[in-house]
């Protein structure tokens, strides 16, 4: 048994570090205006990056192997908060969504922990599986079900964000896992046919979802996000106006700690912030791609991959959303965004493949 | 090896993902970088705010530095609706404050604009309602101070000076004319505002206002305050139709004093109708001028040298007649025989008519309009008027004989005044003008400046001074006695001309003026006055206007200095008038010494012992019989 990988530890805690100064810069305008207290918002992510950091450390002494052993209890457990989280009175509503468990003023997303938990499970599934996979029946239409019957259940809150977030994930892990092609020329095909069906049923989604081309179309709805996203990278220039200058922060991009942190970040540091933050990102990622390629069984190859692609693509979700490059759909950016039950998971996480590291 | 296949999707799966973080950052460069000219632009004009300053309007002074337009600060109300937080609660205090409807203040609080100026009933607040407003300490709401326009002497000089209204915008006068001179420019206090409309210590950034230009005119404050006054007197006394008065240097053209009535209050110019405001009288208004005109006359046949004035004779047999037409003299069996100098003592008309027939009609059009009548001067005041002359092809005999008078031709006060400096200045058309400079405020440095500017030479230096020399003997000898100041050397002509209306003269109803000037070897003052319509009084130029002329010109000496003349000449008294005597010094004289050297005064005086201490006026002054001389008698 190794020691754990200390490169991706690092970028770990220099992302998540950087993350906190910038929900600091980001939020303390709202926090003072909402609450009377610029650092509200940076002492809760405080609070959740120490207890995040002292869980991935902890995880990662853990041998990775008892996930397989605990995948399904695993599963269950959060599928169950997953659809308690749905009564109201158990589960509260916050940003239109009824995806919380709210402890005093910290909230718990469930969603997050059936992300990572479907990751160990489908993990498994594969593993046991993986003479099936050629059979659509056999190997992966009941894989398939089950994550889109997760997804069914986190569009009732609704959060198609992280609902979307999940499939992909899957889906990235049965392709890795040996798929067969064709299969995903058929879920191309068929998300094709069901976004055409959708449009047809009803026109104005188009109009929406092709109005990130030109958010001007609608400046007060549907393209006001990205605009003022827009206006803090634009005008912010090259070099950025420097930590804590943002202009757009005052009030002109709604909650901008939570999904639009990456704007702010390009305002007050340029396109050399854009840089750094995208190769930790791939840092992370890349590593984490190398530790499961090392690793020599196929659970610990498939979890360390399925982690790390789900939060590579949770990312570049984000990014896209912010530079415009595809519509808003409400995901947060991994280790830097405002929340601390996602910035928890999200260590955690990385707490399983630091363990899987060990087993390089 | 068992694994090679999934670690081949891994590979590609993970440059899927490095290719699309180098598009997010490829996409990043594009916004910065491209993007970024449109999207600064829009940002900036989301965040930036401006807080107009207004410009101080330039001032207008008189030639010796008295205020005549300024300023006075006051202020009016802002509001940044983003900074209301309670709207309701605001819109009904204010509404009450300002004595409006709570509805109207209601659309202003929550007008979608950055900043809000309550037009018009936020303007100009007097100081009792802005304290009013400012005591409330509301969010949101300002009061900036702008500056308003100010005439410390109200109706004064008001025609010339005209206007301005609610926006410091010049409306009339001078304040139209020089707008944009006068005019500042806008300065601002930039700031980027949060989303609230807060103000961001980031950066402000200051823009001075650049206030107006300031400008200097040639009228003498002293002077036309002078006019104004002789101007308000005739028309408490006379009630004439209009009346009117211009004073000008006639050596440079720049014009001293100009008015007219009726005038106007500059602050209060609602009140008034646009013909008040707009009728510039001294520039606007052309009528027949009558005998002032007869100096062309004169100056023509003396440049000419068609008359001897001393030398020849005319016999005025009470009228002459031209063709079929009899024309009067103005004197009820005429002048009997005079020399030409007594005709224009006498202002005769059957004389005046001979020298227009000496002259002839090409050559007396010819210097009427040398002397600049029928065209307009050029006077920098707006609204003025041309005038009207005979076609030269339709001039008969008769017409001919009538404008050697003045009558038949039509003329502005400023063009009289100005030919009329013309014929005694030593021959010089001017164009007349009234700024005099403007000047950048800060630098004081000169963006504009008038300054004499013949027009062309009309007469020669000679025949000028025998026009002067002629016009001083009417003031001593002739109609214009009235204008007469003892001790100085007085020039000028009468003149009553009877109004056309419908193409018919008006029965009773006479334009009366005097044209003076002073002194009149080296004349450095000339004033025109013409008073329409005088009731009361016997209509002519030398009752009603030379009186007038008179005072103004006797202003003037203390006023431009003007000194004593050596060899002023001495009037001739008819029994009526009274005479001026020297008074003697009587200090130290006992009281019946000097009750008898002051016989020809009244004496009053206080007795506290036994000679004469004290006397005034001083021994040398020249005085009017019968006047009191005041003496204290001490011990």
């Amino acid at each position: 048994m190794k020691n754990i990988d200390l490169k991706l530890f690092i970028t770990i805690i220099i992302l998540s570090v950087f993350g906190v100064v910038m929900v600091y810069s980001a939020s303390f305008v709202w926090a003072e205006y909402k609450f009377n207290d610029p650092f509200k918002f940076v002492k809760n992510q405080l609070v959740f990056l120490i207890i995040g950091i002292f869980l991935m450390i902890m995880i990662s002494k853990i041998n990775y192997k008892i996930y397989y052993e605990k995948a399904n209890i695993i599963f269950f457990i959060t599928t169950i908060l997953l659809i308690l989280v749905l009564i109201p009175g158990i589960g509260t509503i916050r940003n239109g969504s009824r995806s919380w468990f709210g402890i005093g003023s910290f909230g718990i997303q469930p969603s997050e922990a059936v992300k990572l938990a479907l990751i160990i499970f489908t993990s498994k599934y594969i593993t046991n599986n993986s003479k099936n996979l050629k059979s659509f029946s056999k190997g992966l239409f009941p894989i398939l079900g089950i994550t889109f019957l997760v997804f069914g259940l986190i569009m009732l809150q609704p959060d198609f964000g992280t609902g979307f977030i999940i499939i992909v994930t899957i889906i990235g892990m049965l392709f890795v896992s040996g798929a067969n092609l064709k299969f995903f020329l058929y879920l191309f095909l068929l998300g094709i046919f069901g976004i055409t069906g959708l449009i047809i049923i009803a026109p104005y989604r188009l109009k929406r979802i092709l109005s990130f081309l030109n958010p001007w179309s609608d400046p007060l709805g549907s393209g006001f996000q990205i605009i003022q996203s827009l206006y803090a990278i634009g005008p912010g220039g090259l070099f950025g106006y420097g930590f804590l200058n943002s202009r757009q922060k005052h009030f002109y991009l709604p909650e901008p700690q939570t999904d639009f942190i990456f704007s702010i970040i390009s305002e007050e540091f340029g396109i050399l912030g854009i840089i750094i933050v995208s190769i930790l990102f791939l840092i992370i990622i890349l590593e984490s791609f190398k530790i499961a390629r090392k690793v020599k069984e196929p659970f610990g190859k498939y979890l360390t991959f399925g982690i790390s692609f789900g939060l590579a693509f949770q990312a570049l979700l984000n990014l896209m959303v912010v530079v415009g490059l595809v519509p808003v759909t409400g995901v947060t950016l991994p280790f830097l965004s405002y929340g601390g039950s996602s910035l928890l998971i999200t260590l955690c996480s990385m707490g399983i493949i630091l363990n899987v590291s060990r087993y390089r | 090896m068992f694994y090679k296949n999934i670690h081949i999707r891994m590979k590609v799966v993970g440059i899927i993902i490095i290719f699309l973080f180098l598009i997010i950052i490829f996409k990043v460069f594009y916004i910065q970088v491209i993007s970024y000219k449109k999207l600064n632009k829009l940002a900036l004009s989301l965040w930036n705010r401006n807080l107009p300053i207004e410009a101080s309007r330039g001032k207008i002074y008189d030639n010796t530095g008295v205020v005549l337009a300024d300023n006075k600060t006051t202020v009016s109300l802002v509001l940044v609706p983003n900074q209301i937080k309670d709207k309701k609660k605001v819109a009904s205090s204010l509404a009450v404050i300002l004595n409006t409807s709570y509805e109207e203040m209601y659309k202003h609080v929550n007008k979608r604009t950055s900043i809000e100026r309550v037009h018009p009933i936020g303007r100009r607040l007097s100081f009792d309602v802005a304290d009013k407003i400012s005591r409330l300490k509301l969010d949101g709401v300002y009061l900036v101070k702008e500056s308003k326009r100010y005439y410390p002497y109200d109706k004064l000089l008001s025609h010339s000076l005209g206007f301005v209204g609610i926006d410091n915008q010049g409306l009339s006068g001078l304040e139209l004319t020089y707008d944009k001179y006068l005019t500042g420019a806008y300065g601002s206090i930039k700031y980027i505002s949060d989303a609230k409309g807060n103000k961001l210590e980031l950066t402000e950034s200051y823009e001075k206002p650049q206030d107006g230009m300031n400008m200097t005119l040639t009228v003498n404050y002293k002077l036309q305050e002078s006019l104004e006054r002789e101007l308000d007197n005739a028309v408490l006394k006379y009630n004439p139709d209009s009346a009117l008065g211009i004073a000008m240097n006639p050596k440079t053209g720049e014009i001293l004093a100009i008015s007219s009535r009726p005038n106007f209050s500059p602050s209060k110019y609602k009140k008034y109708t646009i013909e008040e405001i707009n009728r510039n009288l001294p520039v606007w208004m052309t009528y027949e001028p009558g005998s002032t005109f007869k100096i062309i006359t004169l100056s023509t046949a003396l440049e000419e040298k068609l008359v001897d004035l001393e030398k020849e004779h005319f016999h005025d047999s009470g009228s002459i007649r031209v063709e079929n037409a009899r024309i009067k003299c103005w004197k009820h069996g005429g002048h009997g025989d005079q020399t030409y100098l007594q005709v224009v003592e006498n202002s005769c008309n059957p004389g005046f008519v001979s020298l227009g027939q000496r002259i002839g009609k090409e050559k007396l059009f010819k210097y009427i309009n040398n002397f600049g009548f029928g065209k307009k001067t050029g006077v920098d005041l707006n609204g003025e008027s041309t005038g009207i002359l005979f076609d030269l092809n339709r001039v008969g005999p008769v017409e001919l004989a009538t404008t050697a008078f003045g009558q038949g031709v039509s003329v502005t006060p400023i063009q009289q005044i100005t030919a009329v400096s013309a014929a005694i200045n030593g021959g010089y058309l001017l164009k007349p003008y009234i700024v005099k400079s403007i000047n950048e405020p800060e630098t004081n440095s000169v963006v504009l400046q008038n300054k004499k500017q013949i027009v062309r030479k009309v007469i020669s230096k000679e025949t000028s001074s025998k026009v002067r020399m002629a016009l001083e003997s009417v003031v001593t000898n002739g109609t214009g006695r009235t204008a007469f100041i003892d001790g100085y050397r007085v020039g000028g002509k009468t003149g009553t001309a009877q109004k056309v209306k419908d193409g018919k003269y008006m029965v009773g109803n006479y334009i009366v003026s005097f044209i003076g000037f002073l002194p009149a070897n080296d004349p450095e003052i000339i004033v025109y006055i013409a008073i329409d319509n005088a009731k009361g009084i016997t209509q002519y130029g030398g009752t009603v206007a030379a009186p007038i002329a008179k005072r103004i010109l006797s202003d003037s000496i203390d006023i431009l200095n003007i000194k004593k003349p050596k060899g002023a000449s001495e009037k001739k008294y008819n029994f009526l008038d009274k005479k001026y005597y020297q008074i003697p010094d009587v200090k130290g004289m006992s009281l019946e010494e000097a009750m008898k050297a002051l016989e020809k005064f009244k004496v009053e005086y206080i007795k506290e012992g036994d000679k004469v201490t004290y006397q005034s006026p001083k021994s040398g002054e020249r005085i009017l019989e019968g006047e009191t001389v005041k003496l204290l008698l001490g011990g």
